[in-house]
């Protein structure tokens, strides 16, 4: 076996613009260094997976880029705009980037359709019933047109993630990261959250998908990146990364995941 | 005849068995163990133990009161009370009737309530949200003014302020001061009263006025939003001219209000109006005790909601204050309005405690000094429970069907 | 799969980047201080400005409590002459005795002492995990030991059957005690040393027969050996300061549960008779000011009893505070046995249990646990109301501490026997919240 001591894979700009550029990016918790000189680079309407086992620091990079997290070292620019470390600069880029969470996080003291039409009204000025059209359109898109009018608590988790991703649409991100999206929900919900993910690919958003769904990856997604302790391992498309791995962690992390 | 008689008296015992066997007859038996008739046995037994002790009370009140003769009946009201009262907020004196006396003992609860309320809330929501300040000194000092006030008794702590610092205030002629308008000394808290004139009834309409056009404003003004997006552009502007159309009508009609200004003249203050000093140590020291116990149920209403939200949304792209108006705010409020709604009753209830410092409440003033001159005992308890109980039932009724309603639309 | 395993032997091998520590120190000490003191220019002024006021505010406060404080005086004017600006505590020291047991004689007060320990004694096995059965030692204290209590508060002419429920009691002392050791030393306990000769008799039970045998035996004992010893009689009237404190509240809390729980369950009831009077009786105590119902039970409850007989102040107060009090605990138990699910209710009925068996051993036991940290909340108002027994004049440690201002020696003490209750007060409540979070921490954990 070859000992060689890993070189960060490079990315080179392709087509389109980069849409998210990720460069050394270091964080600390206290003295745990969770991130370790990362970077990555994103094109406009490609499609990334990100996996690895827990503690590698996947969901940290995500929240990172949408400044949900701060990081010490490293420059994060999206869309040519540079991520600042205090908290104006978070606001301009938020507009272009929709995030989803693993625990959807509705607002539960608004009904389905309110959820969706807060934002265009509050931050963009559209006055409420061109909000509401809009928003009746996303929810009908992701298939929840008829329950519009219920509360967050009346209706089940794939439900619930789906109008999580109607409700990020609304304010019409260039961007879209998935943070974990399907790991709370039983497994015949799993199907009807992915459905949408995919027919949102194809409509060619750029996506960042933090999951441990393989098959979406495999349908989907244009890179597959790999991580574990805190560093990119490996990156490429789905094919070379999940069938044949180049590192030997990654076929570690493969033979776990796959033999469920 | 012989076998006449045995059959006659055959089909007497055949008749009476089946007689017996058609009754339902109620053994002692069934009524232990048939659940139905159980629980209806166990309802006749305590009614009539109630009943029972409820008797006996009432031949020894109607004994003891005959032994005592003191007739029994509400028509001590209207007779004349002959006491002075210390201090009251509608219009009193000794000639007046003890119906009078009561009126005066609740105007004077529900003032001190009402001020107490006021500000142990806004005191309260200060507290709580220092509470969860990010600056650790600021958050401690929160944590131990609510730990200290908290764990020391509401009486102490009235008598505290009452004899250690309201009572140890200059006499009138050292007075503290302030603009020479706001009084401070051991005989209370002086400060000017309103005089309305006879021309100020213009002012009153104009001011009324300018809120109904208000009103109507900023309903348009909601309706314009929704329809168009943004905020109606003449919304400020109208408002500052309604503020300046009662102004001008003020000053036009002679400026009809001046303010008595409390003057020194001798020995003690004239003039303007004042909260005597029982009641500034009662109002102090409740609303400091409350004012933990609201920040205290402020600070949990506001970490109970879900840090994910807040998360989402600033993902979604709103600002803290957006966030705190939208997100925060909505779900807060209904975890704290009901258990605030409580000790709001609390605080009503908790005012009676003024009485120990010689306050004139309504226990004081009925319970205490009508009690002693008539020994009506129990007219005088039932009329002062029957206030509280009117007060806290209607509330707390009212309470009930609000949280029913907001319960429904959650799901 | 062949294809496999040449693929794993060309697979490179990943050794994780070392980790370096950060930059800008955001760990320890320092670290902590920049994140909660002085993280930005805001805080940083804001914490100086809070520093300043702290100091403003407490420096005077301790310059009155500590450093210009009289310790020794023999009156006022003796103080205000050494130290006009500091608290005269001197003051405090000889009332001291009164505060603590009011106007209790002297040579008696060991009467006081005593009963009060054997109170503590009576529950401390209550935090011992090796002691069984806590709820039936629980409940013979509240039964036996106001017996006992009464008899060595009150003292003088007792009754036979008072005589011997008091010995009873503390015969059950002694038995407990002598249980908990036996059980420590890993030995039998004493009533199954008995058991085998009564397994003659009574073949199931055994055990039971036994210990009531040997509780019978040493009562009698005890009795015999106490039979011509009369404690003096101490009038109601003199008792006072924090022992009428710890009185009130003691039989008040005792009795809250027990009323709390009857009165919730019938609340809660089927029976339309049974739950409106629970219901009216609940909702009219707790719409009511406490100081009402004082008065109410002062000033009326004479008159709903003959005129022979003669209810002292003190047990006027009692009937006031306990009835107040179970209705308080009334709620609280009642947010317990709403929070048990319907299925422990199936379950029971299931099983074959009756009304009374499934609420004393499936679902009361459920509930009281899950709503311990309200009861001991309760229990810490419960103790603080208990000051506004003075407001009627009942001695209890706030009248006495207010009775020091009219001692002639120290006219016009009022600031600093008020500051030394409020600091007992403080120190005992504030424990007591503690133990409860403590205890709330610890029943969530067990879930």
């Amino acid at each position: 076996m070859d000992i060689k001591s890993n070189t960060i894979p490079h990315e080179d700009d392709t087509s389109g613009r980069t849409a998210i550029a990720v460069k050394g990016l270091n964080k600390w918790y206290d003295e745990f260094h969770v991130l370790k000189d990362v970077s990555l680079s994103v094109q406009e309407k490609e499609i990334i997976v990100i996996c690895g086992p827990s503690g590698s620091g996947k969901s940290t990079l995500i929240r990172c880029i949408n400044h949900l997290e701060e990081h010490q070292e490293g420059s994060i620019t999206i869309f040519g705009e540079r991520l600042e470390k205090n908290k104006k600069s978070a606001t301009i880029i938020r507009d272009k980037v929709g995030m989803l969470f693993q625990s959807f996080n509705l607002f539960p003291h608004l009904t389905l359709l309110e959820n969706c039409t807060l934002g265009p009204i509050w931050l963009r000025n559209i006055p409420e019933y061109q909000a509401i059209e809009q928003s009746t359109a996303l929810l009908e898109r992701v298939g929840i047109a008829n329950l519009a009018q219920k509360y967050p608590g009346q209706i089940s988790g794939g439900q619930q993630q789906r109008v999580a991703i109607a409700r990020s649409l609304a304010m019409e991100p260039k961007i879209m990261l998935f943070d974990e999206p399907t790991s709370a929900l039983d497994p015949e919900m799993i199907k009807e959250v992915l459905d949408v993910m995919i027919d949102l690919a194809h409509s060619g958003m750029t996506m960042i998908c933090v999951t441990h769904e393989m098959q979406f990856a495999q349908q989907v997604a244009d890179r597959v990146v790999f991580m574990a302790e805190g560093e990119i391992v490996e990156t490429g498309p789905p094919e070379q990364v999940l069938g044949n791995p180049k590192w030997d962690r990654t076929s570690l992390f493969l033979e776990h995941i796959l033999s469920h | 005849m012989r076998l006449g008689y045995e059959v006659f008296s055959k089909s007497i015992i055949i008749a009476h068995s089946k007689w017996l066997r058609s009754c339902k007859i109620i053994t002692l038996k069934k009524l232990l163990y048939d659940s139905s008739y159980r629980s209806k046995l166990i309802q006749g037994l305590t009614l009539l133990l109630v009943c029972g002790i409820g008797y006996y009370f009432y031949s020894n009140v109607v004994e003891n009161l005959h032994r005592m003769e003191l007739p029994f009946g509400f028509d001590f009201i209207s007779s004349t009370a002959g006491f002075d009262i210390g201090w009251s907020i509608i219009p009193y004196d000794p000639t007046m009737s003890y119906a009078w006396v009561y009126l005066v003992g609740i105007c004077n609860t529900l003032i001190l309530s009402a001020l107490i309320i006021f500000f142990a809330t806004a005191l309260g929501f200060v507290v709580g949200i220092i509470r969860l300040s990010r600056n650790f000194l600021l958050s401690q000092c929160a944590r131990w003014y609510v730990e200290f006030i908290r764990n020391v008794p509401l009486l102490i702590q009235i008598i505290f302020w009452f004899i250690v610092v309201f009572s140890t205030l200059p006499a009138p002629r050292g007075s503290y001061h302030l603009l020479d308008t706001f009084f401070l000394n051991n005989r209370g808290f002086y400060f000017p009263a309103p005089v309305f004139e006879t021309n100020s009834s213009w002012t009153v309409i104009a001011a009324l006025l300018a809120c109904i056009c208000s009103y109507i404003l900023l309903k348009k003004s909601q309706i314009f939003r929704k329809r168009n997006g943004k905020r109606l552009p003449i919304l400020y502007p109208s408002l500052i001219a309604l503020l300046g159309f009662v102004a001008i009508i003020f000053m036009v009609t002679g400026s009809p209000l001046h303010w008595a200004v409390p003057s020194l003249q001798g020995f003690n203050f004239h003039d303007g109006f004042f909260f005597p000093t029982a009641f500034m140590a009662a109002f102090v020291a409740m609303t400091t005790y409350r004012s933990a116990t609201i920040g205290e149920m402020v600070r949990a209403g506001i970490q109970s909601i879900d840090p994910g939200q807040l998360e989402a949304a600033s993902a979604i792209g709103f600002s803290r204050f957006k966030t705190l108006r939208l997100i925060i705010v909505p779900q807060a409020a209904r975890a704290i309005l009901p258990p605030l709604i409580n000790i709001w009753l609390t605080i009503v209830k908790e005012s009676s405690l003024a009485v120990a410092i010689g306050f004139p409440e309504l226990v004081s003033v009925f319970i205490q000094t009508s009690l002693n001159q008539t020994g009506r005992a129990i007219e005088i308890v039932l009329m002062v429970m029957g206030f509280y109980m009117c007060t806290s039932l209607s509330i707390s009724y009212i309470m009930n069907r609000y949280n029913k309603r907001i319960q429904l639309q959650e799901g | 799969m062949e294809n496999q395993q040449t693929t794993k032997s060309e697979l490179l091998k990943f050794v994780p980047s070392p980790s370096r520590p950060p930059v800008t120190i955001t760990y320890g000490p320092i670290g902590w201080l920049k994140k909660n003191l002085f993280g930005n220019i805001w805080n940083t002024l804001l914490t100086i400005a809070v520093f300043t006021l702290l100091f403003l505010l407490l420096k005077p406060f301790l310059e009155w409590t500590v450093l210009k404080a009289v310790w020794t005086a023999s009156t006022r004017r003796e103080c205000i002459d050494i130290s006009p600006d500091g608290a005269c505590w001197a003051g405090i020291f000889p009332w001291v005795n009164n505060l603590i047991y009011g106007l209790y004689p002297d040579t008696l007060q060991w009467r006081i002492n005593l009963g009060i320990g054997i109170g503590i004694l009576w529950f401390i096995p209550l935090a011992l995990k090796k002691a069984q059965q806590k709820m039936i030692f629980s409940l013979m204290g509240v039964l036996l030991y106001p017996f006992l209590a009464n008899y060595l508060f009150l003292g003088g002419d007792r009754s036979n059957f008072h005589y011997i429920m008091a010995c009873a009691g503390l015969a059950y002392l002694l038995i407990l005690y002598v249980n908990i050791i036996l059980t420590y030393l890993n030995r039998k306990r004493v009533e199954e040393y008995l058991e085998p000769f009564l397994e003659r008799f009574c073949r199931k039970n055994a055990t039971r027969w036994a210990y009531l045998t040997i509780w019978m035996f040493i009562t009698v004992i005890i009795a015999f050996i106490l039979r011509n010893q009369t404690l003096e009689h101490v009038s109601v009237d003199a008792w006072g300061g924090l022992f009428l404190t710890l009185i009130i509240s003691g039989v008040s809390i005792a009795m809250a549960l027990p009323i709390g729980i009857i009165l919730a369950l019938g609340r809660r009831s089927e029976m339309p008779i049974i739950k409106w009077f629970s219901l009216c009786t609940i909702e009219l105590v707790r719409s009511v000011p406490m100081i009402t119902v004082l008065f109410m039970s002062v000033t009326m409850l004479p008159l709903f009893f003959p005129n022979t007989m003669e209810l002292n102040k003190l047990v006027q107060v009692l009937v006031a505070v306990c009835l107040f009090a179970g209705a308080y605990m009334a709620e609280t138990v009642r947010g317990g046995l709403q929070a048990i699910p319907r299925g422990q209710y199936d379950a029971a009925k299931s099983v074959g249990l009756g009304y009374w068996h499934t609420m004393i051993f499936i679902i009361l036991p459920q509930a009281l646990r899950a709503m311990i940290p309200n009861i001991v909340t309760s229990f810490i108002s419960l103790f603080k109301d208990t000051t506004l027994v003075s407001i009627i004049g009942l001695f209890d440690i706030m009248l006495m501490a207010r009775n020091i201002s009219i001692d002639k020696n120290w006219l016009g003490l009022h600031s600093e026997p008020l500051v030394a209750i409020s600091v007992l007060f403080f120190v005992f409540c504030y424990t007591m919240s503690q133990y409860s979070q403590r205890l709330e921490k610890k029943l969530n954990t067990n879930r």
